[in-house]
């Protein structure tokens, strides 16, 4: 979604919950997409159809070890995470977590850290959103139906490289599924009518 | 503002248009006088409690009492699901359909770029129904046939298949993201759009699509953190109980 970061607070403790939002709210491109207790039996599942860019995961409202939990998003979802720590928590609850927020900071404080580690700061015209000519070429094949396998055979890349590819192709246009694809390509003459056939 | 049973209908209506919609599900109409919420339940046959939990949670997205709405029972749950949905098939996507057809005619440019945006629609109006199809079809009538059987603690043959056959998670496995697609028709409307002549009435379409979304938003809400929970909780006491 251009520059905005999405968010996700998991944080059973209510008044902290709407503390974070009322901070994050003074805090540029930072949009929350949801908030979660902790509990809800299918975390994993909805936090990995969300995809979130940023998390804020207070360790005490899950059920698991967080180290635990993390490990279940390991390859599906990449957030930056943030701890939600409780100063006198054990060392144990603190250690999975290289970001800190702790309850003791006060709202300065967690707003640097935000800023720091999210790079709010930088200018965001800084990298084109326009699709390059490589790009160009591999949202033709996607919406042409190839696979990731036939669009790496066919420009000897790698299917890993293809996949980047598409996911920058996704983020620059703001579009995730191929008939949105197909949309942008059609309306921008990439592709005809013809080409797509019964696709569309 | 926590909406609770002694204010007036009315009030809660003017503070938050929104949930016309979410009233009409159950009955309960414009034109709805000086009644307070109790009073309007009494009146429509409708269960108080969950009436203004639904009303709550619809309007405050910090509000969501997971361990009421939990306890109350799958039926009422079912009901006002299979009702929002006839709502998106029958009154809000025909309506965005509507629109958008209506601002095609009157463009005097870029028609055919425009229609295949109407396009795009149709497919993603194809592509809900038939989602909805299978949680009517295949997950409602099991989830009701579930509680019936451990309410009345009979547990026959057919529930026991059914659960075997298919249990929840696989509902949650293909439980698919339908959003995805409302998300893409936001960034082509407001980022690739070719300028149009009338922008009045893409800025009605782009208003409708925001007010799809946030219902569908709130309706996943409810099947996510409550149905599928519920149900999850419900097959392990029939495990227990085919167990013995």
């Amino acid at each position: 979604m251009g520059d905005l970061r999405t968010v996700v607070i998991i944080e059973k403790n209510l008044l902290i919950q709407a503390g974070l939002e009322s901070i994050l709210s003074e805090l540029p491109r930072l949009v929350i997409i949801g908030f979660y207790t902790g509990d809800e039996p299918n975390l994993n599942v909805l936090l990995t159809k969300q995809d979130p860019d940023i998390m804020f995961l207070n360790p005490q409202c899950l059920d698991v070890p967080a180290a635990n939990f993390l490990n279940q998003l390991k390859g599906k979802i990449n957030p930056l995470i943030f701890g939600l720590l409780d100063d006198n928590a054990p060392e144990s609850l603190k250690s999975p977590f290289a970001d800190r927020l702790m309850f003791s900071d006060n709202k300065q404080q967690i707003q640097n850290k935000i800023q720091e580690r999210c790079n709010l700061n930088n200018d965001p015209h800084d990298k084109a959103q326009v699709l390059s000519s490589r790009e160009i070429t591999i949202l033709k094949h996607v919406v042409l139906g190839l696979t990731n396998q036939e669009i790496a055979d066919k420009l000897f890349l790698s299917v890993h490289t293809v996949m980047t590819h598409r996911k920058n192709i996704n983020k620059k246009l703001g579009i995730k599924t191929v008939s949105g694809l197909m949309v942008y390509a059609l309306m921008n003459q990439l592709v005809s009518m013809e080409d797509l056939g019964d696709k569309i | 503002m926590l909406i609770d049973q002694n204010m007036k209908m009315a009030d809660v209506v003017l503070h938050d248009p929104t949930l016309v919609p979410i009233i009409n599900r159950f009955g309960v109409h414009l034109g709805m006088g000086d009644l307070n919420i109790s009073e309007i339940c009494k009146k429509h046959n409708l269960h108080l409690q969950f009436f203004t939990t639904i009303l709550n949670a619809f309007h405050d997205k910090l509000y969501f009492p997971k361990e009421q709405l939990q306890s109350f029972p799958a039926r009422l749950f079912v009901d006002y699901l299979q009702k929002a949905h006839r709502y998106f098939l029958e009154e809000k996507i025909p309506e965005i359909a509507g629109l958008i057809k209506e601002t095609i005619q009157e463009s005097s440019v870029n028609q055919k770029s425009y229609a295949i945006i109407e396009r795009f629609f149709v497919h993603y109006r194809d592509e809900f129904r038939t989602h909805i199809q299978r949680e009517e079809v295949k997950v409602f009538p099991y989830v009701l046939k579930l509680e019936k059987a451990l309410e009345e603690d009979k547990i026959t043959p057919e529930i026991e298949q059914l659960f075997h056959e298919y249990p929840i998670t696989e509902y949650q496995a293909e439980h698919e993201n339908v959003e995805e697609k409302i998300f893409d028709l936001k960034n082509i409307i407001v980022r690739h759009l070719p300028t149009p002549n009338n922008d009045r009435l893409w800025y009605q379409i782009l208003r409708e699509i925001f007010t799809l979304e946030k219902e569908l938003n709130e309706h996943s809400r409810i099947e996510d953190l409550i149905l599928i929970p519920k149900v999850k909780a419900m097959e392990n006491e029939l495990k227990l109980k085919m167990a013995k």
